[in-house]
């Protein structure tokens, strides 16, 4: 994964472009990507980049990154050609002290390594101080003051700081490379322009023998096999340089050409230590980059759900579709009574048996000369004929708590053919002694206002 | 009549349940469930779908409206038994039109389409013989059918109510959509699968899907506390100084608005846990399940939710002693044991003097640059305790709600709850991933995952049971 991909893809799954069906659907097109997640990713990434505007979050970030690395490394490199030229400037007084360059090609580039492994092995914490004393870091920081400065719409973007800490270490070795090869062109443009004496001078006591030993050391990687760019003995004793006197040696000028020959150590120098183990640590930089990238990818919280919709069974147990309500509001008439007449021509149980009804009676003292069992396991036929009876002013005593069905509707409405007042007593169950619920009689008057009849009354 | 999985038809009269059992078993919150009767007026279904496969589709239907008109129908059919199911597909053929039988016809077709029947009614109610109708016609229907008797209020009739439906069904099961646990649930769908040889198979499968379900649910819970806990720990708010110097007025300022993201936080994690639970109508409301009168500030949530001074002084000393005991052991007991001595102090004295203060508020800034206070990550001990305490008592909450449930719950506070969840071990576990995310610095991605796993078992716990 790299880091435009990666700025996509998070900028992708903030703005969620599939639903959890479609995630799963996407998961169950591709079952060999199942067990490589970057690769799943990344094909989803596909499928759905249309969906991010342009130019993106990423893409603002990502161009801002090149075009900063761009201006920053063509800067590295003309500091490293100018510093290279200033090394090895040449004023045929004295000769090019090695030692500076050398120093600039093999000991800082070695110090800056190690100091590099040291903070690829804290990357991981969001806090580095090494991280942030590195020079690409400060270099980036002024290059964002002293340009425009980012787009308005990344004022507010935030790089996960592991994989910020590692971008600052990749391109640091990226700066630090071009610097090199700025050194390494001034090397080469000088030598092929100039007739350079080098020399080495210390104010140490190394004799020419350590000292040939030390540069021996130094040209490991190159002595077996390219012999002529390790300086003899010879060399370095003719190349040693001692500033009393402020002037060149005669035997130096005698032997002018052996000085010259020290321009191939410097450069294989140059190219193994500043070039090639830089780049060596460019790319471990960039391998960290990745794993960083990948590791700060897969720990996102939409990244574990988008994954988990696209790996996991979609279990879905509700509704396919909106459930229907029958919440209408019922317009009718209702008229309401508190009080009971002591006598009625007939008392009529809505699935109450015959001797349930006259048990009511005799609590309610209610006098009828007819009782009857209507609805509950009764036939239609039954009910008819309880009805044929009624005249007048009838009860009908009803379980408050079972809600009134339309079966009791058809009932009333043939009911009210025959009777002159029919009130309906909601009752109780016998452990309330027999009183209705106040929601059980709201239930009851709402569906008696539906027959709309004057003839209805309520009992409340 | 060929059945490609098993199916079952919520039956019964108006207004005994039958939506709110649907809602339970399918955890579906959107069930429209009223007190007032005829709410359904279509036959509703609700698959369990893995992938898009069905394992197995509840219907929720209308109520019986006229049932003792559609047994005196299907009786005047003469005919033998084993036509008796035909009698009644025809009719519903013949009244499928007819806007009186609209109910029965919705409840019936899917019981002619090889549905199992659930009968359900209301064991805190008496039995009444206007119930044998309903029963008689789904006997004649021939489906293999089982009887649920719901406690919708406090009274208990279940006894006479099993001693009828025993009379017309195979099995009769006491079940309350409402108080349901998340085993009860299973063991019904296990009575369901009983109905029909072929159905075990599928339920069988129906309930480990269940059970995964119920699993990454707890996970995704998890996760989002401990997201919650580390985004709160962690948390720093910054004021900018419009003056060089910062006085109290900004001070309060600034510690108003870090409370404030911090209960923003907690806010938006508690819908979030509504979210995985399937709990959308609490979305709805303004405020969803909170604490009332509670906030994660006050005194009376540290009193509920988190440690006691004594119970913090001992695991911060405890903690502290730990780190100092590595000390020891680097230097191979020449310490003569004083690491272990001074970090148990150090951690003590932390816990003691800093019970009460929540984060430190610094002013930051270059001399000639803008200034701006700061507060945080926080230093209080106790407040993830709380933090925490609250996340899994709302989590507990919302997990053992029944979808049936559509009035607004209240978060009662429960002092016994911590006992339930928090013992020494958990407590000395927590606080030292508590103390790695108040600096922020030393919290990696494996730390959270083990926090994460640790609030998974504590979950299961207090969940699960």
């Amino acid at each position: 994964m790299d880091l435009k991909s990666y700025l996509l893809l998070g900028e992708l799954l903030k703005k969620r472009p599939a639903t959890d069906r479609e995630n799963r659907a996407f998961g169950l097109e591709h079952p060999l990507e199942q067990n490589n997640q970057i690769k799943q990713l990344s094909l989803w990434k596909q499928k759905h980049i249309a969906a991010l505007k342009k130019p993106s979050e990423g893409d603002l970030f990502f161009s801002y990154l090149y075009i900063a690395t761009m201006v920053l490394g063509v800067l590295v490199f003309i500091i490293g050609l100018f510093s290279g030229i200033g090394l090895l400037g040449y004023s045929g007084r004295e000769p090019v002290n090695i030692v500076y360059f050398l120093t600039m090609v093999v000991f800082v580039p070695l110090c800056t390594m190690v100091l590099t492994i040291l903070s690829m092995i804290q990357a991981h914490k969001p806090q580095n101080l090494l991280v942030h004393i590195s020079p690409a870091f400060w270099m980036e920081k002024i290059f964002e003051r002293l340009s425009s400065g980012k787009h308005p719409a990344m004022q507010n973007f935030k790089l996960d700081p592991r994989v910020g800490n590692w971008l600052v270490i990749e391109r640091s070795q990226l700066f630090a490379w071009l610097f090199s090869w700025g050194l390494v062109v001034a090397l080469l443009g000088t030598v092929v322009a100039k007739d350079i004496a080098f020399a080495w001078s210390s104010t140490l006591k190394v004799s020419p023998e350590e000292f040939h030993a030390f540069i021996n050391m130094i040209a490991f990687s190159w002595r077996d096999w390219f012999p002529a760019a390790v300086p003899s003995l010879e060399v370095i004793e003719q190349s040693r340089y001692f500033r009393l006197g402020e002037k060149i040696d005669a035997g130096m000028i005698r032997h002018a050409s052996m000085l010259g020959e020290w321009w191939k150590f410097l450069l294989c120098a140059a190219l193994f230590y500043a070039i090639v183990l830089r780049f060596g640590m460019y790319l471990l930089a960039k391998i960290g980059l990745m794993r960083a990238l990948k590791k700060s990818i897969l720990n996102q919280k939409e990244t574990m759900q988008l994954l988990h919709e696209m790996n996991d069974p979609l279990i879905v147990s509700s509704a396919n579709e909106a459930h229907v309500s029958l919440e209408k509001s019922i317009h009718g008439y209702l008229r309401e009574t508190t009080k009971l007449n002591t006598s009625y021509h007939a008392v009529l149980g809505w699935s109450y048996s015959k001797e349930e009804i006259a048990v009511l009676c005799d609590m309610a003292a209610i006098k009828t000369p007819l009782m009857l069992s209507v609805g509950g396991n009764n036939s239609l036929e039954e009910d008819s004929h309880a009805i044929s009876r009624c005249k007048q002013e009838v009860l009908v005593c009803v379980k408050s708590w079972e809600p009134p069905t339309m079966d009791f509707v058809d009932f009333m409405q043939a009911l009210e053919g025959q009777a002159d007042k029919i009130t309906v007593l909601p009752l109780g169950i016998p452990q309330d002694s027999y009183l209705p619920r106040s929601k059980a009689l709201e239930v009851w008057a709402k569906k008696l206002a539906s027959i709309n009849n004057d003839k209805v009354w309520l009992k409340v | 009549m060929s059945v490609s999985h098993p199916k079952f038809a919520v039956v019964g009269h108006p207004n005994k349940g039958k939506s709110s059992i649907v809602s339970s078993l399918a955890l579906d919150d959107s069930v429209e469930i009223s007190d007032t009767p005829g709410t359904t007026v279509r036959k509703c279904s609700f698959p369990l779908m893995v992938d898009g496969r069905i394992l197995y589709e509840l219907y929720d239907t209308p109520g019986f409206q006229r049932a003792r008109y559609v047994l005196e129908w299907l009786k005047q059919h003469h005919v033998s038994a084993d036509k008796k199911q035909e009698v009644v597909q025809v009719f519903i053929d013949e009244h499928r039109k007819d806007e009186r039988f609209r109910d029965e016809v919705e409840l019936l077709e899917p019981i002619m389409q090889g549905a199992g029947i659930i009968y359900v009614v209301d064991g805190s109610k008496p039995y009444g013989q206007e119930y044998e109708a309903e029963m008689e016609i789904l006997r004649r229907t021939g489906q293999p059918s089982m009887a649920l008797i719901n406690l919708i209020e406090k009274d208990d009739y279940v006894q006479e109510w099993k001693r009828a439906l025993e009379q017309y069904f195979k099995m009769v099961r006491v079940f309350n959509p409402m108080s349901a646990t998340f085993k009860k649930h299973l063991q019904l769908l296990e009575s369901m699968a009983q109905l029909k040889e072929e159905w075990i198979a599928p339920m069988k499968i129906s309930i480990r899907y269940f059970e995964r379900y119920h699993e990454q649910m707890l996970q995704q819970t998890a996760q989002t506390i401990t997201q919650l806990i580390f985004a709160s720990l962690s948390h720093v708010e910054q004021l900018e100084l419009k003056d060089k110097e910062a006085g109290s007025v900004e001070e309060k300022k600034l510690e108003e608005m870090y409370k404030k993201t911090l209960r923003g936080l907690e806010y938006e994690s508690q819908k979030n846990i509504e979210t995985i639970w399937h709990h959308g109508h609490l979305q709805k409301e303004e405020k969803g399940l909170m604490f009332e009168h509670m906030d994660l500030f006050s005194k009376q949530s540290a009193s509920i939710f988190g440690l006691t001074q004594k119970e913090l002084i001992v695991t911060a000393a405890t903690g502290g002693a730990i780190t100092g005991a590595g000390v020891d052991l680097l230097f191979a007991g020449h310490t003569l044991l004083l690491g272990g001595a001074i970090g148990a102090v150090i951690g003590g004295a932390s816990a003691y003097f800093g019970f009460e203060k929540l984060a430190k508020i610094d002013v930051l800034g270059q001399k000639l640059g803008q200034k701006y206070l700061q507060m945080g990550p926080m230093e209080n001990q106790n407040f993830p305790f709380i933090l925490l305490g609250r996340a899994l008592y709302h989590a507990q909450s919302v997990a053992s709600m029944s979808h049936a449930r559509r009035e607004r719950l209240k978060l009662e506070m429960n002092e016994a709850f911590k006992n339930q969840w928090l013992d020494e071990n958990a407590r000395k576990s927590l606080y030292r991933y508590h103390k790695k995310f108040q600096s922020k610095a030393q919290t990696d991605t494996k730390n959270l995952e083990a926090y994460e796993k640790l609030i998974l078992e504590i979950l299961r716990k207090c969940i699960d049971g």
